[in-house]
């Protein structure tokens, strides 16, 4: 999030929810979101083709047909330009690139977007006049903009929306994705992705190279000794495999082996089938888990991790503020911390790597002087220490001050840095902000005679994700304890459900039997489905298509066809 | 600022503020029980009430506000008496279960019928005119003979949660608490999102799921960051035994205050759950020294079914180790894999529902230990 | 939201056409669960679910007001008999046996005609003036007694008093038109100088209006004498826009009818007094918040507003002014509470009748948040008349410190019982010599409720106290005006009960003091009325009373300690010997 859950909720004029199913999804937030509406009078967009518990407090919800985003928010955008509302100081003064992006947006008169979008054109200038005279206007979104094989492009194009009215920068108004797992921000801050080291630091960059390189000692030294000072840095440069490609890839033998810790990518991968086919043909999966999971059918050595409540260390939540965490009970039996596991295989692995002799393989030489090469962790607060050295964003963010109830969110460079809570409010980060022109792209798999129909998937308030913790909470299991289908009414009596409540639902990969719930929250024409129940996992059906950008799948557009079970 | 006197003192205030803002800015202390400075005071439960000079009857502190010239006596013998005669109104009907009361310790009712030494009139119902836990609801438990009609249940949900569940229904003494049209908390669309019990100052509403495990001074309190979604909620774990038995709200959270969903309050007890990973284990063809592409045609063989794979003598049996055995495996696994086929033939899946110092261990051991940026987690999934 | 628990299905199509119908706002609530209970023959949790869907309320919010009105019911009804158990009509039938509770004689309702009704108790009708009084579903009916049920069932409903002559010594305002108008006709009240005052009025300037009100010193006729003007003006001079007018026609406090009477007699004084004060305060609208149990004078009212519509007399722009109002006719559903104005405007805002925290006060933050002057009946029959024949006439109709006249209800064991018009400062002598002829024959004065139901219980003393707004603190109170006189045969401690048991059914139940103090000083009073006092009870009661009286949220709350202190005050000995 470009601002905070905190600032959004008490500045913005209006909120325009696209893709987000706030209240189910991030409910603390969405109880803020529902405050403010009530109590202080806010305006509330919400752009879905559900009809989400938020839409109860909408000043007016637009039912896109799934996959038509960016011509909604083109459509949008030609009318706040038709009508001249949009901010021209701001895009002047802070941003580049606008006539090129105007001309794109031009070729989107309401009209069409009506056609594209099904959303009535009244109902178009009706948000645009709600978003454009509210300022500011935050944006927020999450999973239901980003899973399709346009997320990328949808994305900028919400850029292109608050830089139009400009509300980047300041309070209330922003850019805010909301991210789903407690720590996929952190995560993703950690360098847990291929293209980047901790805080986005390239892995294609030389600069990049060498600082972690001389950090975590991967460089050989010249062999002669006035080449003493010059280093061979051995650290890869390529960027590496998404999640969306590497199980894919074991088939295709790019990839040998594969070490999971804590998740199941049988129950949140696509096209679940596949994902089976690909683990089976792994030759080495190491596991670390705290239960068995649907994975660790596949597993070959399974690691027992520990759950969040017997460890300490620090979350970093969707609007980059980092808090701790802190170990309330023991682990249950040998189960060890997480961070102690993968220190120990990397000290073994180290170990291994360096008893090798030339010739059986590359011979890993890592040079234990350097600062922060070592692997001898006494705690999480000392491998902190390595993050804010060498994180630039994490510099200042220490255990010792957020033990000392220190509110703090990234960008925090140093230890007296206060944090940043909003972000972008002088200048983006690439100094002017550009505009991207974007233009509608049909989604990957669409309705047809087989499939006539359209399936979203996604989660429900009561569970997590693939369910490997909310199917252990006896509380939970009594309100929801099996997968249900949310049916139109309409296909509901088309199909002759007629009061008997199991649906067959069949992709082109596969298929589940389910509990119907017949409901108005879809439309006609369009089932949903989660993936918390392993007998009934929307992912058995779901497609690996992905974004050519983020490589991320499109889950929210899967064509299905429904039959009675 | 303005001038008002309490107990004689003079004190500056700021004009709009209530008598009970200022008295508890100037460590004056005056009862309250309907009242929570979360919530809109309604001025019900009349503990609080006040002598204000000219005034022809009492005034309720947390309603009033304060004006120029006002003098505010707290504690005459008059405003003692009739708020210890409040207190035992409430008493005359309310359970005497302290001994047992689950809430015991963590009470306001209790706290203030000590402080007020109430004593509990000989009339009065006592508990009985209501059915105990009386509502289906797996996380919450309802017992509306210990209600008060303070009402901060009905705020709680309407103004934190934003949900209306709770109402009052009925009049005069028969006014009872109900969620909906007097219908289970669920079918009223209760999102158990327990706001209703982390406001309610007696045992009225109280949790189901560790009914009876122990009480306020029996456990210990550890304030950390919920585990499932992105807002990052923090909240008080309540341990006894090296057992997790509750998450409690605290109220100096940073980004929800006293606000916590069902999974974060009540979804818990996961953690203790038998099916928890307790031993590291190998599949037994690594302890005999087999290669999986031996196996490989038996055990995924779809026509077997999982209890024959799981047979103690199948190669791909489970076999429980201790931590260096397992460690060494894989280590040794690991380190084989890179020099056969090279570091770009491994894989890494870090986790987001783990540490930020966790997933930076597994970038470094992806990128310092193995050499490649096959690195990803669930970020897009 | 995905709860296994909550079963989705569309709202019954008739529970949506009636939310429709009503315009789907809140404010209608009430308006559509009697519609929905006539149509069910009763609620339930599920009707009332559908109707708070098809509102878009929270459900607790229709269910808490459909269990809050006593009219509202869950259970399925016949035709509905409604029996008076309010003081008078419970000494009517009691007659010199006061150890019968009230309660007893419902049931002998119930035993005559249970086959046929569903029989109810309900606290005071307002029709005390024909006591013993029932009410037929909508159709009031008094003076009834048990002995004429079958007559009741095949439609007697009683004989209404006559007001048409004057008693002697009467100095007629308000009523002069009563029973010389055909009350439902304009061209009759027209003919006859109703509205006047209101031609006078848009004569003049709004603040010219108020200065005039204000001059002639007329005191709100609810009970608290507040000075008209000055409410009107506070209203005035509020920045924000729109403002409103609120009539206050819930007339719920035993003993006390005279809205009514008024209402009857002449509905157009009441409609002319209302558009001034519109006129006055720059109000666009105004409702008048009639008691559900008036559905004859709620009709009255409606035909009344028609009628002054189609002369211009309302509407837009009356009488070319460029003034324009409207008024509206609102019935409540049984709660005593109402006629608390913050209660009154919740409820008519579709809320439970609960006061509201004051400050803001209603001129300031009243009707759906707006400037609001909330007036009783009586007082805006007054007005008319001021600016129709000027303040200084309003102030010369007496000599007393009170100027202009008050309607005044005498009742019990009096000769002639009913209702007057007279000036301020009457003493309770002259009430019971000179208006209500004195005691019956063979009753000797024992104790008169002054006031209304929250009034001082006084005994001979002050018999020759002048009674005005501030006479309550020698003994003796104004309140809405009416006197309950009591012979020998009436026992302190069986009058007090019923007035609990009034009190008890009717407090809301917001705050502590009043919602169990009532109760609890009930339960005492039940026993000490059957002779099975206990020691301490009296000393309990004198503690309950001194809390409500302090500590309650309302003034309704407060006040039900007068008569409780006053009665026990005077009669401790009887309270002593139960």
């Amino acid at each position: 999030m470009s601002n905070s859950m905190d600032d959004v909720a008490k500045y913005a004029q209006a909120f325009f929810i696209i893709g987000s199913n706030t209240t189910e999804q991030h409910p603390v937030f969405g109880t803020m979101l529902r405050r403010a509406v009530r109590f202080r009078g806010a305006k509330l967009v919400v752009a879905d083709p559900r009809k989400i518990d938020i839409t109860e407090f909408a000043t007016l919800h637009l039912r896109q047909k799934p996959g038509t985003d960016i011509a909604l928010l083109n459509g949008l955008m030609y009318i706040i330009l038709e009508k001249g509302w949009e901010d021209k100081t701001f895009i002047e003064e802070r941003t580049e690139n606008f006539d090129e992006f105007k001309a794109t947006v031009m070729q989107y008169p309401p009209e069409k977007v009506a056609e594209i979008t099904r959303v009535p054109v009244e109902q178009l200038y009706e948000a645009a006049e709600i978003l454009a005279s509210s300022k500011p206007t935050a944006v927020l979104w999450a999973m239901g903009i980003t899973q399709h094989i346009v997320g990328v492009r949808n994305v900028m194009d919400l850029a292109n929306f608050q830089m139009l009215l400009g509300n980047m920068g300041k309070p209330g108004g922003g850019v805010n994705p909301l991210r789903g797992q407690n720590n996929v921000q952190g995560a993703c801050d950690m360098g847990g992705l291929p293209n980047v080291y901790p805080a986005y630091q390239p892995v294609t960059s030389n600069e990049v190279i060498e600082k972690f390189g001389k950090a975590w000692g991967t460089y050989e030294r010249g062999k002669k000794k006035e080449e003493s000072d010059s280093f061979i840095f051995h650290l890869s440069s390529k960027v590496g495999l998404t999640v969306t490609e590497m199980i894919p890839g074991i088939p295709e033998g790019k990839i040998k082996s594969l070490y999971i810790l804590g998740e199941d990518p049988v129950m949140s991968d696509p096209d679940t089938n596949h994902i089976r086919h690909c683990l089976e043909s792994v030759d080495f999966l190491v596991l670390q888990e705290i239960f068995p999971s649907e994975t660790s059918a596949y597993a070959d050595v399974l690691l027992p991790g520990v759950s969040f409540a017997e460890k300490t260390g620090t979350f970093t939540n969707t609007e980059r503020r980092v808090q701790m965490v802190r170990r309330a009970v023991e682990p249950p039996g040998d189960a060890k911390p997480d961070w102690w596991i993968t220190s120990e295989i990397a000290k073994r692995v180290l170990f291994h790597l360096s008893s090798f002799d030339e010739g059986k393989g590359e011979r890993r030489r890592i040079d234990l002087e350097a600062p922060w090469a070592k692997w001898d962790y006494k705690d999480t607060s000392a491998i902190m220490d390595e993050i804010n050295a060498l994180a630039p964003s994490y510099g200042g963010i220490t255990h010792a001050r957020l033990e000392a109830e220190e509110r703090l969110q990234w960008p925090c460079l140093t230890v007296d840095h206060p944090g940043t809570p909003i972000l972008h409010t002088k200048q983006f980060t690439r100094g002017k902000g550009k505009f991207m022109p974007i233009d509608h792209v049909p989604p990957a798999e669409r309705p047809d005679d087989d499939y006539p129909m359209v399936m979203s998937t996604g989660r429900v308030l009561y569970h997590w994700h693939g369910g490997t913790m909310t199917r252990r909470s006896q509380g939970i299991m009594q309100v929801y304890n099996e997968a249900l289908v949310e049916v139109n009414p309409d296909d509901a009596l088309k199909l002759g459900l007629n009061g008997r409540d199991r649906v067959r639902i069949t992709s082109r990969r596969g298929s589940i039997e389910a509990k119907a719930w017949v409901t108005e929250r879809v439309p006609p024409g369009m089932v949903y489905a989660n993936f918390h129940f392993p007998e009934a996992s929307a992912n058995e059906l779901t497609h690996a298509s992905l974004d050519p950008v983020a490589k991320i799948p499109e889950y929210k557009i899967t064509a299905v066809k429904v039959e009675l079970a | 600022m303005i001038n008002i006197k309490i107990n004689g003192q003079p004190i500056q205030a700021e004009p709009g503020k209530t008598i009970l803002q200022v008295a508890k800015e100037h460590d004056v202390h005056i009862p309250s029980l309907c009242y929570h400075k979360d919530l809109n005071p309604t001025g019900n439960c009349r503990m609080c009430v006040v002598d204000v000079k000219g005034g022809r009857t009492l005034q309720a502190a947390c309603v009033t506000p304060v004006w120029e010239g006002m003098e505010i006596e707290t504690n005459t013998e008059k405003v003692m008496q009739d708020r210890k005669l409040t207190l035992e109104l409430m008493l005359a009907n309310h359970p005497q279960d302290c001994l047992t009361c689950d809430v015991a310790g963590d009470c306001e009712l209790q706290d203030l019928a000590y402080e007020y030494k109430a004593e509990v009139p000989a009339w009065g119902a006592k508990g009985t005119r209501y059915a105990v836990d009386s509502d289906p609801n797996p996380f919450i438990r309802v017992d509306m003979n210990k209600c008060i009609l303070c009402r901060r249940c009905e705020s709680a949900c309407a103004e934190i949660q934003v949900r209306d569940v709770w109402g009052v229904s009925s009049r005069g003494f028969d006014s009872v608490m109900v969620a909906g049209a007097g219908v289970p908390m669920l079918e009223a669309r209760c999102e158990s999102c327990g706001q209703c019990v982390a406001y309610c100052p007696t045992g009225a509403l109280s949790n189901k799921m560790n009914y009876g495990v122990a009480r306020a001074h029996q456990v210990r309190k550890v304030t950390t960051t919920c585990s499932y979604c992105g807002v990052g909620c923090q909240f008080d774990l309540q341990v006894k035994d090296n057992k997790v038995i509750g998450v409690h709200s605290n109220p100096n959270a940073p980004v929800n205050g006293m606000a916590l969903c069902v999974k974060g309050r009540y979804g818990y007890d996961y953690i203790h759950h038998p099916d928890r990973l307790v031993k590291p284990k190998v599949r037994r063809y690594l302890l005999e020294g087999k290669q999986k592409s031996d196996i490989r045609e038996t055990i995924f063989d779809t026509r077997k079914s999982n209890i024959e794979l799981s047979n103690v003598g199948s190669p791909w049996a489970w076999v429980e180790t201790e931590w260096d055995k397992a460690l060494d495996i894989v280590a040794k696994k690991v380190a084989e894999t890179r020099a056969k086929f090279g570091a770009d033939s491994m894989g890494f899946l870090t986790s987001a529902k783990c540490l930020n110092e966790e997933n930076y261990l597994m970038n470094k051991l992806a990128r310092q230990v193995i050499g490649t940026n096959n690195i990803d987690h669930c970020a897009r999934l | 939201m995905t709860n296994k628990h909550i079963v989705h299905k569309p709202i019954p199509p008739e529970i949506q056409e009636c939310a429709d119908k009503h315009g789907g706002s809140r404010e209608t609530a009430l308006e559509v669960l009697k519609e929905i209970q006539t149509l069910h023959s009763a609620l339930t949790a599920d009707s009332v679910t559908d109707a708070a869907r098809a509102l878009k309320l929270p459900p607790h919010h229709l269910y808490g007001m459909a269990t809050f009105y006593s009219m509202l019911s869950f259970e399925e009804r016949k035709k509905v008999l409604r029996v008076c158990d309010g003081p008078v009509c419970w000494l009517k039938r009691a007659s010199g046996q006061s150890s019968v509770t009230s309660d007893q004689l419902v049931s002998e309702w119930q035993n005559k005609i249970g086959n046929d009704f569903s029989v109810e108790r309900t606290s005071c009708l307002g029709l005390c003036d024909r006591a013993p009084a029932v009410l037929v579903d909508d159709e009031q009916a008094g003076p009834v007694d048990v002995r004429d049920a079958k007559k009741v069932c095949e439609g007697w409903r009683g004989v209404p008093t006559d007001y048409s002559k004057p008693r002697k010594g009467e100095a007629r305002v308000m009523m002069s038109l009563a029973g010389k108008i055909d009350p439902d006709s304009i061209e009759d009240a027209l003919a006859n100088g109703v509205y006047e005052g209101l031609k006078n009025a848009i004569r003049k300037t709004p603040d010219e209006v108020i200065s005039e009100v204000e001059v002639s010193g007329l005191q709100g006729r609810g009970g608290a004498g507040f000075p008209v003007g000055r409410k009107w003006r506070f209203v005035a001079s509020e920045k924000r826009t729109p403002r409103y007018i609120i009539c206050n026609a819930d007339e719920s406090e035993p003993l006390i009818f005279k809205d009514r009477v008024l209402m009857d007699t002449n509905p157009h004084q009441l409609i002319e007094g209302i558009t001034i004060a519109g006129y006055a305060c720059g109000a666009s609208e105004a409702w008048i918040y009639i008691r559900g149990e008036y559905e004859y004078q709620a009709r009255r009212l409606e035909n009344a507003t028609e009628q002054a519509k189609s002369k211009n007399l309302l509407g837009e722009n009356v009488l070319g002014s460029g003034f324009s109002f409207n008024i509206h006719v609102h019935r409540g559903a049984g709660a005593y509470i109402c006629g608390e104005e913050t209660a009154l405007i919740e409820s008519l805002e579709g809320k439970r009748g609960e006061p509201r925290l004051r400050p803001p006060y209603p001129p300031q933050f009243g009707f759906r948040g707006q400037p609001t002057a909330v007036n009783n009946v009586e007082t805006f029959c007054a007005v008319p008349h001021i600016l129709k024949n000027g303040a200084e006439w309003w102030k010369s109709l007496s000599n007393y410190t009170t100027p202009g006249t008050k309607m005044y209800m005498v009742l019990g064991h009096v000769k002639k019982p009913g209702l007057f018009e007279a000036p301020f400062g009457l003493t309770l002598r002259q009430v019971i010599e000179e208006f209500g002829g004195g005691m019956v024959k063979g009753s000797k004065f024992k104790f008169a409720l002054c006031g209304g139901a929250a009034g001082t219980i006084s005994g001979k003393s002050i018999l020759d106290v002048p009674i005005d707004y501030s006479s309550a603190q020698k003994g003796v109170s104004l309140g809405a005006g009416a006197f309950l006189i009591c012979d020998q045969s009436v026992s302190a401690v069986a009058m007090l009960r019923e007035l609990l048991h009034f009190f008890a059914a009717e407090s809301c139940g917001k705050c502590t003091p009043c919602r169990v103090g009532t109760w609890r000083a009930l339960e005492i009073l039940d026993r000490m009325t059957a002779g099975k006092g206990q020691k301490g009870d009296v000393d309990e009661l004198k503690t309950l009373a001194d809390l409500m009286q302090v500590s309650s949220f309302c003034g309704l709350g407060q006040s039900v300690a007068i008569p409780m202190k006053s009665a026990l005050a005077l009669f401790g000995e009887e309270f002593e010997q139960k």
